[in-house]
């Protein structure tokens, strides 16, 4: 029988310091590894432990895994401490993935804060490689500072080439900037004034700290997105990610097996979901 | 079919048969330590102190398949073979819980698998239900119907033996000596069965059954607060602890640098930390939101995940609770 707690074992190939406290790793499966975009799955640390993450390379990526971490704890304290050549575990994937036959012939907004731009961007990748299917991308991204944002050298640089070959835009924002940013200044939910978005025929998918969730979700709704337009990408304390264990729970709901894509519709009245 | 097979078997008989089954397997029984029912290893010197004809252990039957704490990466490769007597319906209804977490869904439990392809679960009609007891009102027969390889009713020199598997087919495939069952008999066991089932539901004159229902969407820690025995929980955790279908479960790595090795280890819903985050945030911090949580876990998330309360009436929680709590006053307060 094969044992669900058994990860695949991978090499760290590089380690990307993202922001002063966030890193991404990319790591090589020994063996095939499949995900969809906002799958996740249980990244383990031999002899320190293991924790859920959303990979954040594209889903169409075959030669490598990438996941972007923040440091916050025990465990992600010693994934920041990782080299290249060091050995690590995956296994999954897990959940429920952005539903993107749900998805087709609409304006998609994504909206990302801080780490939360990590599940967008294997979203973004799979989105840009079967743009066709959708009418158009808003990405709004923001950040405290410009130095903490992540992906700096795609979002600043190398994604903004990408406006002009595809029905794409980006609105970019840090809550406090400095004398170099030439963006926006204020919290993410700026972004959102002002869209040219036909909102009948739109989804947002919302990814970042709970209270930026919360608010954005707010304000989504008072510009007028449907509950059931907004996707939101839930986080909770995880350890089999299989429905076992049970502290994944949101309601009646796991984390693990339901989501972690909701929408809001799903679990609004559900207690502390902004915890 | 084996499920109705049913025979009349002594007790003698049967500890014959019992004693030599203890050379190939392991065997559990409920015994009397102090005045209280323990699971106990059966050798051929306690045989005859096994007891049939009370109620449920203290230990709640999971222990046997889901241990406090066992290393689940590698995957345990040998079980012995296992017999597990004296398990009241509470139990079996708590093993099919486990079931449905464990092994009914996508993901199975490797070492739970294993486990109860490799034991032999005997049940029993209780027959001196606790005062604690709350079966009947919650939902639970009182007596075993199903989930049980071989059930014993213990008559006053011998045993109704009934077998429900296949398993439990083989497992007697040598017993000798004993005979079918008469009508007087059966009708001997429907008594005993009755009388058990009317002292547990005149101990419990609330009728949870038909109220649990109203549970649903008490999120909210106010509808906790008014209840002022829960002031009364230390959070020990003994309730989940001691409870036949709580699987909370928390993995614990203790491999080293290159190679991987985990512990699965009882975790409990009511401890400050279950569902705190590495940020410190939990979506639970208070005592009342996490009772809360456990009783909507037990009557209605259960429900709603696997199809069954998480609850079988086997009243652990209250006689193991430090705080004194009774929950079904609880549940009665909460539900009025």
């Amino acid at each position: 029988m094969k044992n669900i707690y058994k990860p695949i074992r991978c090499v760290v190939e590089e380690v990307i310091e993202e922001s002063p406290t966030i890193k991404t790793i990319r790591v090589k499966p020994e063996e095939e590894f499949n995900f969809l975009a906002g799958q996740f799955i249980e990244f383990t640390v031999p002899g320190v432990g293991e924790a859920p993450f959303t990979p954040s390379s594209s889903p169409f990526c075959k030669e490598y895994v990438d996941v972007t971490v923040m440091k916050t704890g025990r465990v992600t304290e010693k994934i920041h401490q990782l080299k290249p050549k060091d050995i690590v575990g995956i296994r999954g994937p897990y959940g429920k993935p952005y539903p993107l036959q749900d998805f087709k012939g609409k304006e998609i907004l994504l909206v990302g804060g801080g780490v939360g731009l990590a599940p967008l961007r294997a979203l973004f990748l799979a989105l840009i490689e079967t743009i066709k299917d959708y009418k158009r991308i808003i990405f709004c991204c923001g950040a405290k500072t410009p130095q903490d944002y992540i992906y700096k050298n795609l979002i600043l640089g190398e994604w903004q080439g990408f406006c002009d070959k595809f029905p794409l835009s980006f609105r970019i924002t840090v809550d406090k900037k400095d004398d170099k940013w030439k963006y926006m200044e204020g919290v993410v939910t700026c972004t959102l004034d002002n869209l040219d978005i036909d909102i009948k025929n739109s989804v947002s998918v919302v990814c970042g700290p709970p209270i930026m969730m919360k608010f954005t979700t707010l304000k989504l709704l008072e510009i007028g997105y449907k509950e059931n337009q907004i996707y939101l990408s839930m986080e909770r304390k995880m350890y089999c990610g299989v429905g076992h264990c049970r502290h994944c729970l949101i309601g009646e709901l796991f984390v693990c097996k339901d989501g972690p894509v909701f929408t809001y519709e799903q679990i609004k009245d559900k207690p502390n979901i902004w915890a | 079919m084996a499920e109705t097979e049913t025979y009349y078997i002594t007790k003698k008989n049967w500890e014959n048969f019992l004693s030599k089954k203890t050379n190939d397997y392991s065997i559990f029984g409920p015994i009397l330590i102090e005045g209280n029912l323990h699971y106990e290893k059966v050798s051929q010197l306690n045989i005859e102190n096994i007891i049939y004809d009370k109620a449920r252990p203290i230990e709640p039957l999971k222990i046997f398949f889901f241990p406090f704490k066992e290393k689940i990466l590698p995957a345990i490769e040998q079980f012995p073979n296992l017999v597990i007597i004296g398990a009241a319906n509470c139990d079996l209804k708590g093993l099919e819980i486990l079931d449905k977490v464990f092994i009914e869904g996508d993901y199975k439990d490797p070492n739970y698998s294993k486990r109860r392809e490799n034991t032999i679960v005997i049940s029993i009609d209780c027959q001196n239900p606790y005062s604690t007891c709350f079966c009947e009102p919650i939902g639970t027969r009182s007596y075993p119907e199903k989930n049980f390889d071989i059930n014993l009713t213990a008559l006053k020199d011998g045993f109704i033996l009934q077998l429900g598997s296949e398993k439990g087919k083989k497992f007697i495939e040598d017993l000798k000596n004993f005979s079918d069952v008469s009508s007087e008999l059966i009708q001997e066991r429907k008594e005993i069965r009755e009388k058990t089932e009317k002292i547990v539901k005149e101990n419990n004159k609330f009728n949870f059954f038909n109220k649990i229902e109203k549970i649903k969407g008490l999120y909210e820690k106010e509808y906790w607060k008014k209840i002022k025995d829960i002031a009364n929980c230390v959070q020990c955790g003994s309730c989940t602890s001691n409870c036949p279908s709580c699987v909370c479960l928390l993995l614990e790595d203790i491999g080293d640098k290159d190679y991987f090795k985990k512990i699965k280890v009882w975790d409990s819903c009511l401890y400050p930390g279950y569902a705190r985050m590495a940020s410190g945030a939990s979506p639970r911090p208070s005592l009342y939101e996490r009772y809360a949580n456990r009783f909507l876990c037990k009557y209605w998330y259960m429900f709603e995940n696997f199809g069954t309360k998480g609850c079988t009436g086997c009243g652990r929680c209250i006689s193991g609770c430090i705080g004194k709590i009774d929950k079904r006053k609880v549940l009665e307060e909460l539900l009025k």
